[in-house]
């Protein structure tokens, strides 16, 4: 898993990375149309092109409080044949990763822990790699449950 | 006929191949109960298709083989080489006729006879003495030769096949390429007007369109083409039954794929023949129990988002739970104690079990319990699903949902507290502002309802169904009244309405789809993507759908009380300027036609309206306008009217005394107070029966000739035809109206309807009522129209 390119970002101010062959796209969003009674974890509807893309929040997809709105941009991704956009505090950097995914010793933490796939170092400091598919299925439904 | 023919050769032809390896295999193991059911629906299906066309020889063959084979299923009879060999013989058969039938040649060889009778129990037990053997052995060999004949003659077919998924993947280009195209003029717009791009771009957007249309052309069909075939069978059926069915059929253009069309066609036929076979009691039993006599079979198709609903509604006698439990049990679908645990909803699933019906009785139509598991079986395989509801005694309601990979959507699009939705077109009825002085609004615990035109809706706040607000009231906003397929209506409340567009619908992400109230997402002309409204789902949740639809409720004359108190009325200003009232019961809508579509012509007008011919009252006392003519578009149910208007006032309802009118105009019942000023009401009834003309489509009186009269032929024939009458195919059939001649000698007696006499005494040309001189067109024509007028 050397030389891997990684998008790195930031989310609840913690680093997090995507692995750059599954990010289609960092784009600026600009309008964020709301969709009744989804789950809070999806910020709305963006258009991208001629394509519609669900936007996730992925603080709220932690099951943290705060929004990730801080900077508009987001990693643009696929899974399951639709589009997504992924909504983090900051895109900065693709970086080489310099080592494979490895657990963190102690663990994530409760909200880290369902998306987490391991840490991996970087030049700079290390990250947590994300799995998207964790990410854009939402908090478990538990979870979701004792939100609504 | 003839492309009905090559489809039911080519569907043959389709199933033999699929079920040739099935016969091998149940030769094999004739107790293979899979491969039984699949020959088994080979047979029917041929037997239901035979129905359709004149094929006593086929229909009798498979007949034969699908009671034995049903006798099978049921373990009457044990299926020994005999009966296999027997079976065998007719598929093959079969196969040898259908290759005839389309090589258009007689149907080859006799001794069907000897096929069917090698079915017989007895003809396989003499089989140990050699004789049945050997009978139905040489058959088989006649069958091998003739059927190496027939191969020679299978034509190749001048179309060519591609796999769906080829044109889905075009079929989803295009749709992105318009959406593309939509962002880049909107990024033109934004940047300004450029020459040089413009020009190409609208060039490109032109063949954009057409390429888009191609496309959609390519894979898309209106509906229409299944309901064409329907009227008839539902005819025959009834005819055959002795039962009378009165068919009603909706939403004829929403369009669907092709391949669809097919798949859907075989199911569709077999509900109608299980609906009129069983559903629909015969008029007596009909009338004992309080219905009218004719039954009513309603279909309904809609669209929205990446589905369609078709839904086939039967006001029969509904299905019998308690025999279906107990023929389940018996048939070992389920145990005594199972059954018993079963819900209403349950037990009416089990409809579509493989083996069983509740016909006592085995009918030439349908009635073996096939049918239901094979439908949806069919439908299952494209992806679709079948539900049914019942109410004993009231009636059946199937529920059709088949998938549409992708679909270009009608929408109307509506905003609440400042966020766009759209709503498919399919569903919405009609407007209406909230502030018209016909709505009347009612709190009955949480529930808001509205009274429209005399009936209580229910009425919901699209901003409280999303969640976007709580408790908002529905009062003074603008109302999208919204008819389901299963026929409930509702009224959804919004902000404000912005447009009709045509939408592209893409499917949504997982987690959006599973709050249930969206059915897609698309993207506007400006680029920003909106949500498509699912609204069965919504009316679901909600609590508004009923458990089977129950239209002729409606019609019913016990609703005559009510409608009176509150007749509701459509004001508008007639062509010769004076105020008039038409009942809202037969306004079917309000529609704008070019004047140059207008044919007038003597005493008669018509206008030409979406490529049909209507008869069109109320275009004379005053000046036409100029281009565009605002038109009542009216109908009796059967016929429709154009009805000329200067100008749609208002609805309105009639509450004060009608005082009948004068003479000068017979079309005005009479004339009310509606706001303080008097207004003539239009008598709807007199309006379709003096200018109401029966649909292209209905059945043509018949009329009969004078036989073996060279005048008749030339020169009455034409017009009596021109006058919408079939001419009697033969001696025996039964004619609305004859025409004789005077001189002939025929007997009057077997002349049956009305007569008209005519004399060729061409020193007295005068006509009488009951003699007209021969000559005499406008005579005849006249007498042609007095005979049907008993007929709308």
């Amino acid at each position: 898993m050397m030389d891997e390119l990684l998008v790195m970002t930031v989310i609840a101010g913690r680093r997090a990375a995507f692995r750059a062959v599954e990010v289609q796209a960092v784009i600026e969003i600009e309008i964020i149309h709301p969709v009744p009674r989804a789950p809070d974890f999806i910020a709305g509807l963006t258009a991208l092109r001629s394509q519609s893309l669900t936007v996730i929040d992925c603080r709220r997809s932690l099951g943290l409080a705060g929004d990730s709105a801080a900077d508009s941009r987001a990693a643009v991704v696929e899974v399951g044949g639709h589009p997504y956009a992924l909504l983090v505090d900051t895109v900065e950097d693709v970086v080489e990763a310099r080592s494979a995914p490895h657990p963190v010793p102690g663990g994530l933490g409760a909200a880290w822990e369902r998306v987490g796939i391991g840490m991996i170092e970087t030049d700079a400091e290390p990250a947590l790699l994300v799995d998207i598919a964790k990410m854009v299925a939402g908090p478990d439904q538990a979870i979701r449950g004792l939100a609504a | 006929m003839d492309d009905l023919l090559a489809e039911f050769v080519a569907e043959t032809r389709e199933m033999l191949e699929a079920i040739a390896g099935e016969i091998v295999a149940w030769e094999a193991d004739p107790a293979d109960r899979a491969r039984l059911d699949g020959i088994f629906r080979f047979v029917h299906t041929v037997k239901g298709n035979c129905g359709f066309f004149d094929f006593p020889r086929l229909e009798k063959l498979s007949h034969a083989a699908e009671s034995v084979l049903a006798e099978v299923r049921a373990g009457r009879r044990v299926p020994d080489v005999g009966l296999v060999n027997a079976v065998l013989a007719i598929i093959d058969r079969i196969s040898q006729m259908a290759d005839a039938i389309d090589a258009g040649q007689d149907l080859p060889g006799t001794g069907d006879d000897d096929l069917i009778a090698a079915l017989e129990p007895d003809a396989t037990e003499a089989e140990g003495d050699g004789v049945g053997a050997a009978a139905s052995g040489a058959t088989m060999q006649d069958d091998t030769n003739e059927k190496t004949i027939g191969a020679h003659q299978t034509v190749t077919p001048r179309s060519i096949r591609l796999p769906v998924e080829l044109l889905d993947r075009v079929m989803s280009g295009i749709s992105d390429m318009v959406l593309a195209r939509n962002d880049l003029a909107r990024r033109l717009r934004d940047a300004g007007a450029q020459p040089t791009i413009d020009g190409p771009f609208e060039r490109l957007t032109g063949i954009l369109t057409d390429v888009r249309e191609a496309v959609t052309r390519m894979r898309m069909q209106r509906i229409e083409h299944l309901y064409n075939a329907l009227p008839r069978l539902v005819r025959d059926l009834s005819a055959d039954l002795g039962k009378q069915v009165m068919i009603d059929l909706e939403g004829g253009d929403v369009e669907l794929d092709r391949e669809m069309i097919e798949m859907i066609r075989d199911p569709v036929t077999h509900i109608i023949r299980n609906a009129i076979d069983h559903g629909i009691e015969t008029p007596a039993t009909r009338l004992a129990a309080g219905k009218r006599e004719i039954g009513l079979l309603s279909f309904a198709a809609r669209q929205s988002g990446n589905k369609i609903t078709i839904t086939i509604t039967d006001d029969g006698r509904g299905l019998d739970l308690a025999k279906l439990a107990s023929k389940a049990v018996a048939a070992h679908i389920v145990s005594q104690r199972e059954a018993d645990e079963m819900s209403r909803n349950q037990l009416q699933q089990l409809i579509f079990e493989p083996g069983l019906s509740t016909a006592d009785t085995v009918s030439n139509v349908s009635g073996r319990g096939v049918g239901m598991d094979v439908v949806r079986a069919n439908l299952e395989k494209i992806g679709g699903t079948i539900q049914v509801r019942s109410k004993a005694g009231e009636g059946t309601l199937f529920i059709l949902e088949i998938p549409l990979t992708l679909s270009i959507v009608a929408g109307l699009t509506v905003g609440a507290e400042g966020q766009r939705f759209a709503i498919p077109r399919s569903y919405v009825e009609e407007i209406v502002h909230g502030a018209a002085a016909s709505l009347e609004y009612s709190t009955v615990g949480d529930s808001e309802l509205v009274t429209f035109r005399g009936k209580r809706i229910a009425c919901l706040s699209l901003a409280n169904v999303l969640g976007m607000t709580r408790g908002q009231s529905v009062r003074g906003k603008t109302l999208v009244l919204v008819r389901l397929g299963s026929g409930d209506l509702f009224a959804v409340a919004v902000d404000r309405i912005y447009d009709h567009e045509d939408l592209v619908v893409k499917p949504l992400a997982p987690a959006v789809m599973a709050t249930g109230v969206y059915a897609g997402t698309t993207l506007l002309d400006d680029g920003s993507p909106i949500l498509m409204l699912d609204m069965p789902t919504i009316a679901q949740q909600n609590g508004l759908v009923s458990e089977v639809r129950l239209r002729p409720a409606s019609v019913e004359p016990e609703d005559v009380e009510v409608s009176e108190k509150t007749r509701p009325v459509m004001l508008f200003v007639g062509i010769d300027g004076r105020r008039r009232a038409m009942d809202m019961d037969i306004v079917r809508r309000i529609d704008i036609a070019p004047v140059a579509a207008i044919d007038i012509e003597g005493a008669r007008a018509q206008i030409v309206i979406d490529g049909e011919i209507l008869p069109l009252v109320g275009a004379y006392g005053g000046a036409m306008p100029a281009d565009k003519l605002k038109l009542l578009r009216l109908s009796d149910g059967t016929c429709e009217l154009a009805y000329a208007v200067r100008e749609v006032s208002d609805a309105a309802v009639i509450d004060s005394a009608i005082v009948p009118a004068g003479a000068d105009d017979d079309l005005i019942e009479g004339v009310t107070l509606i706001g303080g000023e008097p207004v003539g009401i239009i008598d709807g009834m007199k309006l379709f029966a003096r200018h109401g003309s029966p649909p292209q489509s209905s059945v043509p009186l018949v009329c009969r000739l004078p036989a073996a009269d060279g005048w008749a032929r030339t020169m009455l024939e034409p017009l009596v035809k021109a006058a919408g009458y079939r001419l009697a195919a033969s001696d025996d059939e039964a004619a609305d109206v004859t025409i004789l001649m005077e001189n002939d000698d025929a007997e009057t007696s077997d002349h049956d309807g009305q007569i008209i006499c005519l004399h060729a005494d061409a020193e007295a040309p005068v006509s009488t009522a009951d003699r007209i001189y021969r000559y005499d067109r406008d005579a005849l024509l006249g007498a042609l129209r007095t005979a049907r007028g008993g007929r709308p």
